[in-house]
């Protein structure tokens, strides 16, 4: 780019080529001056100041052009820059303008006046005067002369040669000769004796004074000494010629010759007139125009010197507008617009601090918000958030881990809109919509359901969200799994029961058994047969159901002792052999079993453990009563990164009973007319107390067996129950 | 552009006046160097025609200075030509109104003639005569030389403020052509 290449050196090229320009200007202003040394370099000054306006006139081309490119490309500080150049220019033209026009006038004016029609005409005549004062000068001299000739006819040849003498002496000449017809000096004489050879006439004259006869003219002779040359015919018999030069007095020369010096001149000026118009119109135009170009070019420079600042303010402007707050605009100048461009980097650097601190705050806000998610995240109780039309908005990992459905993938949808893909947890799911959208204050409900994982009961609770102003905003719903601590609290109630009982009914019942032995034995002897034998009945039935009960409140007690009394390291698989090993002599049934390879411990007590697998067994024959298959498998298990061992326990009994399904583990519930309904109950009580856990398998219920059993009506018995334990399975290490 | 228009309406002013004056300038017709003595001199005869313009200009005084110039070359194969001899004679034609004559001034020689009429004034310039170039011992007999002969308005010894029309105006383009021919010994 131009002004790049300018910029290095500016202030000193600027300064030189001033100096330059002036200097060239000088000369040629001196050189016009006729009398000067530096005319003959007139015409080189010209082209020198030419090819000068034509290099200034380059440069403020290309500055031009340079601003034309950027204004089109609109770039900063460009147009404030064509609008100062502009301005610059106009008023540095208009002036310019007006001083060269008066000035060409005057010029023109000036010239002209020195020639008027009276000069001319008081020129020619003073010429003419001198001319016609020569003349008769020159007639007279050739009348003198002529009778000097007539003279001289009369004398021969020889003696008018002694007489030339006289006669240039008494005619007052400075020069006389005598040529014969053929031009040959015949005799000569001079004022002068060192001038040997006379004037000689030339051609010209000589054919004049062939045609004439005679001859008078005035002219240079010698050293531009003017002379009046006058020849005249001298009649002989050999006809000669008379040449006689008369000197013209000094002061008519003198004056002739200032007379025509001043014709001459004003002549020539007269005829220079056009010329030197055009030459001084030609200089004040270099002069004006040089000046002008080199004024705008100077401009442009300056101009663009005090524009940066502006350009810098703008980019910096353009740079903030569009975000990007760290903009530094160098401070060029120590004047109002430095003041700006501090003032503007101060400003910038407040903007890019308040920045700062916004996005930090943001930053922290968002951090507590994480925080807080993640606070949600992690709780054990599931969290939904809903917005003023009962869509969700959030919804925690709990809220999956309760509901098995990724809330969070249903974020702006109600929960009705679930219950379609989920009809699972349609009960639920319409019960917490309907409570959300009836209840204004904070409210409580439990909510049971039939999850995938059996039985579930939710303890929820919702709070609406009001805004500051009153309005709704939304509501918060809180809910808890608690089936598994209704369950503890139900079992620990019961446990409580059968301590009691156990503690209250035993300890009578060894007296009345022994009362009632007593009563018998005492009284045998002495009653008649009918009555002893009644008696004996009696005490009989007393003693047994006395140890009825024995039993009955020993299953209590047994119910309600810790059963977890040692632990040791167990492996299940051979537990589970061992237990069935007593039960394979019995007919009709068939014992199916799977156990994984290798040892699978658990830490556990063995006594409590093989009354399970007891239980179990005990329940699956009598359910199938004669014949049938009763499946077990031991195997290992992964359940949330801890390793398990299962044991599937299955039989082609008739099965559980839809309602009987959710209390099959509680007290007291049997569908068997023998037994106390504590079996499955202690199962229970022991598994848990392992760490593990029991339920019914309901998806060995497939829906075909299902329909079969339905179709079948009372037949049912071959729908089967199934039983899966887990129990932590204890790692090698812990051995 | 005040320069540029001023120049430009010069030549428009100028360019027809050119066109349709008469024939004008300076020709070379012949040039011989003569053998006198030991020295080779320049006999060399040119056709002044004078421009109206240059006409007017010296009817009103002003001087017109011509320069006569002479280079005597030597032939090289390899190089440029040698200049053995570069000379001028100058030439000053003037009027001289009180006397109504032309006056021819020879500055070379100081020798200054008178003639009544232009004609003669430049009949007499015309013949270049008698004017020493070289001597004879100066060239060698197995060199081929050559001589040129030029005649040139000497503008820049016009008045100033008719030099810069001088130098754009046809009207003033007087100089001769080089004249070049073979020197034989």
């Amino acid at each position: 780019m131009v002004p790049d290449k300018l910029k290095p050196p500016i202030g000193v090229s600027i300064f030189i080529l001033f100096a330059l320009i002036l200097l060239s200007l000088q000369l040629m202003s001196s050189a016009t001056q006729e009398s000067s040394e530096l005319s003959a370099m007139y015409s080189w000054l010209l082209l020198v100041n030419a090819l000068g306006s034509v290099v200034l006139l380059g440069l403020v081309g290309a500055n031009i052009y340079s601003l034309a490119r950027h204004t089109k490309r609109r770039e900063a500080g460009s147009r404030l820059t064509a609008r100062m150049v502009s301005l610059f220019v106009v008023l540095a033209l208009a002036p310019a303008a007006i001083v060269f026009y008066f000035s060409m006038q005057f010029l023109h004016q000036g010239i002209d006046s020195w020639f008027n029609v009276e000069i001319d005409r008081a020129m020619e005549d003073a010429l003419e005067l001198s001319q016609a004062s020569l003349d008769q000068r020159m007639r007279w001299h050739l009348r003198q002369a002529e009778q000097l000739a007539e003279k001289l006819s009369n004398s021969s040849e020889t003696l008018a040669t002694l007489e030339l003498e006289n006669f240039r002496e008494l005619a007052g000449a400075s020069e006389m000769t005598l040529f014969s017809r053929q031009g040959r000096i015949v005799a000569s004489i001079s004022i002068n004796p060192g001038d040997i050879l006379p004037s000689l006439p030339d051609e010209h004259t000589w054919l004049q004074l062939r045609q004439n006869g005679d001859y008078v003219a005035l002219a240079p002779v010698r050293d531009d000494e003017l002379m009046i040359r006058v020849i005249v015919s001298v009649k002989t018999k050999d006809p000669q010629y008379l040449q006689v030069l008369y000197p013209v007095p000094v002061r008519i020369a003198d004056l002739a010759d200032s007379v025509e010096f001043a014709f001459v001149r004003y002549q020539e000026m007269n005829f220079l007139r056009n010329s030197l118009k055009l030459s001084f119109s030609l200089a004040l135009s270099l002069v004006l125009l040089m000046s002008l170009l080199a004024a705008i070019w100077v401009a442009f420079i300056s101009i663009r010197n005090i524009i940066a600042p502006v350009k810098e303010l703008v980019k910096g402007t353009q740079a903030v507008a569009s975000g990007h707050y760290d903009q530094i605009v160098p401070v060029l100048a120590q004047d109002d617009l430095g003041f700006l461009v501090e003032s503007f980097n101060d400003m910038t650097q407040r903007i890019a601090r308040a920045h700062d601190e916004t996005r930090l705050a943001g930053l922290e806000v968002e951090n507590q918000r994480a925080y807080l998610e993640t606070i949600l995240a992690n709780l054990t109780a599931g969290v939904i958030s809903f917005d003023a039309n009962y869509k969700i908005r959030t919804a925690n990992q709990a809220a999956y881990r309760i509901f098995h459905i990724h809330v969070n993938h249903f974020i702006g949808r109600s929960l009705l809109e679930l219950v379609t893909d989920y009809s699972e947890l349609a009960e639920p799911l319409k019960s917490i919509q309907r409570l959300l959208e009836q209840a204004d204050d904070i409210w409580q409900q439990r909510i049971a359901f039939l999850g995938s994982n059996g039985r579930q009961e939710l303890l929820c609770r919702g709070t609406p969200l009001f805004s500051q102003e009153g309005s709704r905003v939304g509501a918060v719903v809180v809910f808890d799994d608690v089936t598994d601590l209704i369950q503890a609290q139900k079992n620990a109630a019961w446990g409580e029961v059968a301590r009691r009982l156990a503690h209250e009914i035993k300890n009578p019942l060894t007296p009345i058994q022994l009362s009632a032995e007593r009563l018998q034995h005492k009284l045998a002897d002495k009653l008649e047969m009918g009555d002893a034998e009644m008696l004996q009945r009696s005490t009989r039935t007393i003693v047994q159901q006395v140890e009825a009960m024995k039993e009955m409140v020993d299953d209590f007690s047994e119910y309600a002792k810790p059963s977890k009394k040692q632990t040791v390291s167990i492996d299940l698989s051979a537990l589970v052999q061992e237990v069935l090993a007593l039960y394979m002599a019995r007919p009709g049934v068939k014992f199916k079993t799977a156990y994984e390879a290798g040892r699978l411990m658990i830490k556990g007590d063995p006594v409590s453990l093989r009354q399970v697998l007891h239980n179990l067994v005990k329940n699956a024959l009598e359910a199938i009563d004669v014949q049938g298959v009763i499946e077990i498998g031991v195997h290992r298990v992964q359940k949330n990164n801890a390793d398990f061992i299962e044991i599937t326990f299955y039989d082609d009994g008739p099965g559980i009973k839809e309602e009987q399904m959710e209390k099959i583990f509680e007290p007291y519930v049997t569908t068997k007319a023998k037994g106390t309904g504590l079996g499955l109950a202690i199962v229970k009580k022991i598994i848990e107390e392992h760490g593990g856990a029991i339920w019914v398998d309901t998806s060995r219920r497939l829906p075909e067996m299902a329909d079969v059993s339905q179709s079948s009506g009372s037949r049912c018995d071959k729908v089967g129950a199934g039983f899966i334990i887990q129990l932590p399975a204890c790692n090698f290490e812990q051995l | 552009m005040p320069i540029l228009s001023t120049l430009l309406c010069f030549f428009c002013l100028w360019w027809p006046i050119s066109v349709s004056a008469d024939e004008f300038g300076v020709v070379v017709k012949s040039a011989e160097m003569k053998l006198q003595g030991d020295n080779y001199v320049l006999a060399a005869d040119v056709d002044y025609q004078l421009s109206m313009r240059a006409k007017e200009a010296l009817e009103n005084g002003i001087p017109l200075y011509w320069i006569v110039q002479l280079k005597v070359l030597q032939h090289r194969d390899m190089l440029w030509n040698k200049t053995l001899v570069e000379d001028s004679i100058r030439y000053k034609i003037q009027y001289h109104a009180l006397l109504n004559m032309y006056r021819i001034k020879n500055e070379h020689t100081s020798e200054v003639t008178n003639f009544s009429t232009l004609t003669a004034a430049l009949d007499s310039m015309s013949k270049v005569r008698d004017f020493s170039v070289i001597d004879k011992a100066a060239l060698a007999p197995d060199q081929q030389y050559f001589a040129a002969v030029k005649v040139k308005l000497d503008r820049d010894s016009l008045p100033l403020p008719l030099r810069p029309t001088a130098y754009v105006s046809p009207q003033w383009f007087l100089s001769s052509a080089w004249y070049v021919w073979s020197l034989t010994n």
